[in-house]
Formats: C-alpha cells, structure tokens, sequence
C-alpha cells in the first residue's frame, strides 16, 4: 500500500511546508516516482513518532534529529543481531 | 482500565503541567519505538497513553470527576509503532550500520558475520518505479502499444492488452530501478488510467451505447451507421423501434476472460426533428388512432 504526497499529508495531518522541512532533514524518504512521491506506511509510522515526540514528548527538532539518528542505528543494530542469532542456530541467513 | 490517575500515579487534585509530566516521564520509559525490543511495553504504554489522553483533556477529566464517563471507552485505537516496520528485511533507507561499522574492521568471525550482513544490505533488488498512463477508451477494448517517456530519459515500451479496465495496474518484471550488486533490478508499476469517452460506458464485458434515432428509423425501420471501439459497423434497426429498445452487436464488448468478446448494447433513442415540423403535427393531429393509445395505462393511481 502507498500513498501519493495528498494523501499522505490528510492522513498523517500534516501541513505541506512541515513535511517540506521534514523531507529535507532527510527524517523522512519517501520512494521518489514520475508519478511523484509514493509514501509506505513505514513513512507513515515514522511520521507518527515524530509527529509525538513533537507533541508528547516535548522534544524539540533538535531533539527529534538525534532521537531519529539513534534509533536509526538500534535498529541496524538489531538487524545485525538477529542475523548473528541465525546463523549460530546453524541456518545463516 | 484502572483509574487514571493510578495509571499515572498523580493526585485527583494535580494540575495539568504535573499530568503532563508524569505521562512523559513514563512514556519515555514505556513507548514502543523507545523499547524495541520490549514486547510487555506496548500494553502498559497503552493504559499510559488512553489515561494521559483522558487527563489531558480538560473537558473528558472534569466529566470523569463529575462520575458522568468512566474510563473505558478512552483506549486508543490501534496503534502501528514504527519498529513493527523498522526491522522489516526488504531493505530501506533508514536503518544505518553505523553503530557498528567498527565492529566490521577486525579479522574474527564476528566481523566476518557483519560484514555479510551489510553485503547481504548492498545486494538489495532495486527499488519499484510507478508509473501512470492514460489511455483512450477504444485502446482499453483493443488494446494498444504505448511508449512511455521516462523522466529520467528513455522510453519504455508497454503493450496495453485488451480488456484493460480504469486504474488496472501492469507490472513490468525487471523494468524498475537498478538493485545494488547481485540485488537485480525492480519492477515498473503501470496504473493505467481509461479517457472516458462520451459515446460509450462499460457495464463488465459488455460496452453500453445510447444510439440517437430519427422518428421515421423508429416507425419504418432500417440501416444505421453504430460506433464501436474498432469503428462503424451497419445495424438494422427494427421496425417499430422504440426508445429503449435494446440492440446487440455480438462480439464487439470487451475480451472475455477465456476467450470470446462481450457485446456491445445499442440503446435506442427516438429524437423527435429540432425544430417544429408542420406536415408531422398535422399528421399526429388528424392520427385517431394514436391518440386512442395509452402509454401510461395502469400508471394512474
């Protein structure tokens, strides 16, 4: 399932010139297509915790910046993980 | 669900920056996204969050005081976190090796583990291009060959088969962006949008046509001239046609799933001249017969 810029805007309640800012920290990266931007529903999860650290959390953009940069790497980490825990139960991936 | 200022552990008498706060402090311990790897945390975040969205609302906490709501019925809906999509092993752009990269420069086992797994990262298949396309109606019945100018430069090639409906998407294999390594190439998605055309509707395989007839067609029948999407055909209107009559053109629909056409149905309509025609109210004026006749029998109440 993806969905075009419009709908993706609707849906996450966002105003255009936020995902601007928000596309061009890189916090988000949608697939680029001739038809336009396609975003997943992984954007639109990333979207969410943004949209509530914004507003739950208190953090600021600052703030969202590292957060996003650490979870980033926990979850490469945690790939890496699971692959080491594969392949010492003796079916590397 | 529990009373939500022991989910929150603050008085009933708290003011809302203490609400607040102590929702954060438990948030940050219990949020889904901060906890990956914590399956109980999801759950108790959830009491956290349905209590923080009740107390934080002035008007829900005063209507929970007063006795008018309980608690239930304020749980959040389901909630997608992002980790349920971070892991995900199709590859995407967020996830970075970089908390570990160090990890890879040594000559043990588990570096040599690492780095296949950021090798098994590099071959990753290329990405899916989407693609729209308008085509007209008649190509949706006969199909068509298409070329599609790329953005990027270059053309691509799509044959368009017959039959094809509004908003079908084609699949192109291999015809995507480029994979990294052995990772191969994605695929082109095409939507393929139909023109809609004035003259024709599509009712399954069948095409719907309404065929504007003259008073003399209707009365005396006769030779007419239909559009189909493959061009005119000659059809015979009946004697006696009247508005509504349905006429079939075997075989000129759309392509039926395991062989053979649909048809195409020619909806009669009778079209009195634009313009006044003395001779023919005349005529209907001095016709007894015809204003003997009751179209409207057993309609009146």
């Amino acid at each position: 399932m993806s969905m075009s810029k419009q709908e993706f805007l609707s849906s996450a309640g966002l105003e255009i010139q936020t995902l601007e800012l928000w596309l061009e920290q890189r916090w988000l990266i949608p697939r680029e297509t001739t038809a336009g931007m396609h975003f997943s529903e992984r954007d639109m999860a990333r979207a969410n915790l943004i949209l509530e650290l914004k507003s739950d959390f208190g953090v600021n953009d600052e703030g969202v910046d590292v957060i996003l940069h650490l979870m980033d790497q926990l979850h490469g980490m945690r790939g890496a993980l699971a692959e080491l825990q594969e392949h010492i139960r003796g079916k590397p991936a | 669900m529990n009373n939500p200022y022991e989910v929150l552990g603050v008085e009933q008498s708290a003011p809302p920056a203490e609400i607040q706060k102590a929702y954060r402090k438990l948030a940050k311990k219990l949020h889904p996204d901060l906890n990956p790897g914590n399956k109980a945390a999801e759950e108790k975040f959830k009491e956290v969050a349905s209590a923080y969205d009740l107390l934080s609302d002035a008007e829900k906490r005063k209507r929970f005081d007063n006795g008018e709501i309980d608690a239930s019925g304020a749980e959040r809906p389901q909630h997608q976190y992002y980790r349920d999509f971070a892991t995900a092993d199709d590859g995407h752009p967020y996830t970075t090796s970089s908390g570990y990269a160090d990890f890879m420069d040594s000559d043990d086992a588990f570096a040599e583990l690492l780095r296949r797994h950021r090798r098994a990262a590099a071959n990753r298949r290329g990405e899916d291009l989407h693609f729209r396309l308008a085509i007209d109606f008649a190509e949706s019945i006969t199909g068509a060959d298409k070329r599609l100018a790329l953005p990027v430069g270059g053309t691509l090639d799509v044959k368009i088969p017959p039959g094809i409906v509004d908003g079908q998407t084609l699949r192109l294999k291999g015809k995507g962006a480029p994979g990294t390594g052995t990772g191969g190439p994605g695929d082109a998605l095409i939507e393929v949008e139909v023109l809609p055309d004035p003259r024709f509707a599509r009712d399954g395989d069948n095409i719907v046509l309404e065929l504007p007839i003259s008073l003399s067609e209707a009365v005396l029948g006769g030779p007419v001239r239909v559009p189909t999407p493959t061009g005119d055909v000659a059809m015979s209107v009946p004697k006696g046609s009247n508005t509504g009559t349905t006429l079939r053109l075997k075989g000129k629909g759309a392509p039926r799933r395991g062989g053979g056409n649909g048809d195409e149905l020619v909806k009669l309509k009778v079209v009195l001249p634009k313009s006044p025609d003395p001779e023919l109210e005349n005529f209907v004026s001095n016709w007894a017969r015809g204003k003997a006749f009751n179209p409207r029998e057993g309609m009146s109440s």
